[in-house]
């Protein structure tokens, strides 16, 4: 039960940054995601977090109280490992065992809690077992269980899905959800696949290149994001960034056609994104692309659209009959629906009304 | 032999199959090594049960074939059983093992955890250090043998430290001439336990160290908890090589010692050469060569089969 | 994981001790070497660590030439023992990895000679001191005492087992798919192996061969008991620089085991990498 606070956190790699000025508040048994591509800085984050690495600037507060210096074995984290790092030469007791046995709990105590554990992620049965040889979810709880056993305040999660069958990944997604509710712990989740990150995160950080963009509940970082970076990186397919010429309240989008917007902007030259999902099919709509290639993927076809040098993707349901390769394909994208991003920032403009 | 058998008959109107072509193939490959083998191990051991039967010797001016003229049955193995000469380079040659391999692992082992994370020098420091192992024994011998003459460097050294000059004879006192050979196959070897047992903690999984130090485990937890059993195979390795190779300890002692003062530093090598070139009564070495090669091979499968059984 | 100061001291104190136990003698042998022989005869309160007026006196003696002070002069100069050493040693690699590379192909890839590894594991358990009986005789009959390729022949079987293991750890990590392909085409398996697999095992079999080396270079009591004039290698000529007359030639024993230890040395350092593979047949890569 603990807060994080990351107060203009920064570390630097001789001369290379690989993160600048952080600052994040992890509330109280929340579940956050650090999301991003590889080397955006999450990975540093988190290791300053446990410990393992110093700051080279800002701090880290645990419920107020600085923890610079501390020793990782101290800080009351529990860490799970991309591979999980189970003691596979040990029986499955003894990796719950270990860590209260290394604390020098009595006993009596380290059965006690062996016995929680185990009782609590139902690995009871396989108490005996040896570690090694079992199946990833099973050691996904055993890697839990096995920092759980001693009550650590934080939970910290290192990409623990990105080794496991692309079938498994739903299944862990939901299991490993339904252990953090269970533990109600404050969690921190590494991982550069946003749907992991979408599904599972109560509030999600996306970072890029050591910063950090946005901060927001999952619905937030997909609905608004701050950035063109984040508005790519969230979605699958990511948002489709138009470069338009605005004209009072109605972008014009070359070879395209023109968008109604909600308000007008200040300046002349927009990226005008709106997600895959909001392109709706109609034969009136204002907006007209070829059809280049269509996918389709369970219930949702992908349209891939081109007019000239500019791509959009399209994502329809079943309901709508999907267009046919190297046909024209008219479309409509609703005012609500339109995000303006600053062409030489990236950053989001702010919607007026 | 399974490869024989695997040979093609006369061709067949139908082409080979590719399968028949590798076992043809894989027999041809194989069987330079398994003649050297056969030569050098079939044919010599069945001469040498002949000649351990007799007691020929290559002075009696009669062919080895013929030694048979010379059958004496199992004397020369009785012989054995009450050569305390043999027994007594038996028990020295387990004496330095036991004291060699304990103490170049325990010594290797320490540098090697010192040598398991990065620090300044590391590399130049590491390469240096296994300098010894790779210089030529028989050299090595030499310079010990120099080392520990009594006008020599070592007692140099012990003068500086004792303040008065000390002239130690080394090479010339029995039990001495021991731990100066003792000294030199330590120095000599350590480094490939220190070789061995670093390529062996690098191994051992950073991430399940990291998880134990992050349960609270401290260095001697961790190190009798996760270290040593992930390094048990290696570990065994180590040893069994050290083993192996100290037991037949030869060339620097040779050099040294000679393996006197007397029979002071005489080990089995030491000892068998002795009866092979002065003595000459090779019936007898025969049957002590025998002896060795039959023990060894009844521990070595016995090894053999508890570590299969253990992994 | 454990930095702190005072660690890192005893790190480096340690360290430097054992470097400096290490360097010691090879040290000393070296400036045995270069010392002329007024310092090199010295002894006890005379001993320098450092030849004071260094020469290459030890190094012109042992070839022959008399310019230093010695009167001796030698029967035979460490030319033609070097000359053996190189030859047997050379050769002697040539058999074990010829005969040895083959072999773990064929194990390896086509499953021959199953009982090669323990057989050849067998054969280095066992001391080379308990088979030379019948080796010697055999070599005496062969007419292969006091020469090089008798010790040639010998040393290559001596280190089989070493070849042998390496190549087979090595043919086993080799992805087959490179092989398959070309059998695909249409090559014969033994083209394969000639014509792809060796030419992309170069550089293994460049370290196993040093490897092999290594060990045969250094070999004393093989060359002790099957050459005794014309072909003795250097360790076994070594011996003979101490006479009645002069006592020992410290000075010229030095540089001949200055020469004798320098290309194991580079050689080993060389092939740092593959050193524990070898050590430990292949148990352990590094």
């Amino acid at each position: 039960m603990t807060e994080i606070v990351l107060d203009t956190l920064g570390k630097d790699f001789g001369s290379f940054t690989a993160l600048r000025d952080m600052d994040l508040t992890i509330r109280d048994g929340e579940f956050m995601a650090l999301l991003g591509p590889s080397g955006c800085g999450k990975s540093t984050t988190m290791n300053m977090i446990a410990g393992m690495l110093e700051p080279t600037r800002g701090q880290i507060r645990f419920d107020g109280k600085r923890i610079d210096g501390v020793p990782m074995a101290k800080r009351g984290v529990g860490f799970v490992f991309q591979n999980y790092a189970i003691f596979t030469h040990m029986s499955v007791r003894e990796n719950l065992a270990y860590g209260p046995k290394a604390q020098g709990m009595s006993r009596a105590e380290v059965t006690r809690r062996v016995s929680d554990i185990a009782e609590l992620l139902q690995l009871t049965p396989m108490l005996d077992r040896r570690a090694a040889g079992l199946s990833v979810n099973i050691l996904q709880r055993i890697a839990i269980g096995r920092s759980a056993a001693v009550e650590p305040a934080i939970f910290l999660l290192d990409e623990p899905l990105s080794n496991v069958d692309a079938a498994f990944r739903a299944v862990m997604r939901s299991e490993l959800k339904g252990l953090q509710r269970r533990f109600s712990q404050t969690m921190v989740y590494v991982t550069h696949d946003q749907l992991e990150a979408m599904t599972m995160a109560d509030r999600i950080a996306v970072m890029d290149h050591g910063r950090l963009l946005q901060v927001g509940t999952p619905l937030e970082v997909y609905n608004n994001p701050s950035d063109t970076f984040v508005a790519r990186f969230i979605g699958s397919p990511g948002m489709n960034l138009i470069p338009a010429r605005v004209d009072g309240d109605t972008a014009h989008m070359d070879g395209i056609g023109a968008l109604t917007l909600t308000a007008a902007p200040g300046t002349a030259q927009v990226l005008a994104g709106f997600r895959p999902e909001v392109v709706h099919p109609d034969d009136d709509g204002p907006l007209a692309m070829g059809v280049e290639i269509v996918e389709h993927i369970g219930a949702r076809t992908i349209v891939h659209l081109r007019a000239g040098e500019t791509e959009v993707k399209a994502v329809l349901d079943a309901e709508h009959t999907a267009p046919r390769e190297g046909q024209a394909f008219r479309f409509r994208v609703d005012a609500a629906d339109i995000r303006l991003f600053d062409p030489a920032t990236g950053a989001a403009m702010k919607r007026h009304g | 032999m399974t490869e024989i058998a695997d040979i093609p008959p006369p061709r067949t109107e139908t082409p080979a199959p590719p399968d028949r072509e590798a076992a043809r193939l894989g027999f041809r490959l194989t069987l330079p090594a398994q003649l050297l083998v056969l030569f050098i191990a079939v044919f010599p051991i069945c001469m040498q049960i002949y000649i351990s039967l007799t007691d020929w010797s290559p002075l009696d001016g009669i062919p080895w074939w013929r030694a048979h003229e010379l059958w004496i049955g199992l004397t020369n193995y009785s012989d054995l059983a009450s050569d305390f000469r043999f027994w007594g380079a038996l028990w020295r040659t387990l004496f330095v093992m036991l004291v060699c391999v304990p103490v170049q692992f325990f010594l290797g082992l320490g540098l090697a955890i010192l040598f398991v994370d990065e620090f300044p020098g590391r590399r130049i420091f590491y390469s240096v250090l296994l300098v010894p192992m790779m210089v030529v024994p028989a050299v090595a011998g030499y310079m010990f043998f120099m080392l520990f003459q009594s006008g020599g460097p070592v007692n140099d050294i012990l003068s500086a430290f004792a303040g008065r000059t000390v002239s130690i004879a080394w090479l010339s006192d029995p039990d001495l001439a021991l731990a100066a050979v003792i000294i030199a196959d330590i120095w000599q070897w350590t480094p490939l336990m220190f070789l061995i047992l670093l390529a062996g903690l690098v191994s051992v999984p950073k991430d399940q160290q990291l998880a134990a130090v992050l349960l609270g485990a401290g260095w001697w937890r961790r190190f009798r908890t996760i270290i040593l059993p992930r390094m048990k195979t290696i570990i065994i390795i180590a040893l069994a090589i050290r083993v192996i190779e100290n037991f037949k300890i030869f060339d620097t002692l040779y050099i040294m010692t000679g393996g006197g003062p007397g029979i002071a530093t005489e080990t089995i090598s030491v000892y068998i050469y002795k009866v092979t070139q002065q003595e000459l009564i090779w019936g007898y070495v025969a049957a002590i060569a025998l002896a060795i090669l039959i023990s060894l091979s009844i521990v070595s499968a016995f090894a053999i089969a508890r570590l299969r059984r253990g992994s | 994981m454990h930095r702190s100061l005072s660690f890192e001291t005893f790190r480096y104190a340690a360290i430097l001790t054992f470097l400096a136990l290490s360097l010691i003698p090879t040290i000393w042998m070296m400036s045995m070497a270069f010392k002329p022989v007024a310092e090199w005869q010295a002894a006890g309160a005379n001993l320098t660590w450092w030849p004071e007026n260094p020469t290459l006196d030890n190094f012109r003696f042992i070839f022959g030439e008399s310019g230093s002070d010695l009167i001796v002069a030698l029967e035979r100069t460490a030319g033609r023992p070097i000359l053996a050493s190189l030859l047997a040693a050379t050769f002697g690699t040539l058999i074990a990895m010829v005969a040895g590379s083959a072999a773990a192909y064929g194990l390896s890839r086509f499953g021959s000679g199953g009982n090669l590894p323990l057989a050849l594991i067998q054969l280095r358990i066992f001391p080379p001191m308990a088979v030379m009986i019948p080796v010697m005789i055999m070599w005496a009959f062969l007419g292969l005492i006091d020469t090089w390729w008798g010790l040639a022949l010998i040393y290559g079987i001596v280190t089989m087992p070493f070849s042998f293991w390496l190549m087979k750890t090595f043919f086993d990590d080799m992805p087959r798919e490179i092989e398959d392909a070309a059998l695909v085409e249409g090559c014969s398996r033994w083209r394969v192996f000639t014509r792809i697999t060796l030419p992309i095992m170069r550089p293994a079999l460049a370290s196993s061969g040093l490897f092999v080396f290594i060990l045969n270079w250094s070999d004393y009591l093989i060359a002790l008991l099957l050459t005794t004039r014309d072909w003795v290698t250097i360790p076994v000529y070594m011996a003979s620089l101490s006479s009645s007359m002069t006592g020992q030639l410290y000075g010229a024993k030095a540089a001949l085991g200055l020469i004798a230890a320098v290309p194991p040395v580079i050689m080993g350092i060389a092939i740092q990498k593959q050193l524990v593979r070898g050590l430990t047949f292949g148990a352990l890569k590094e």
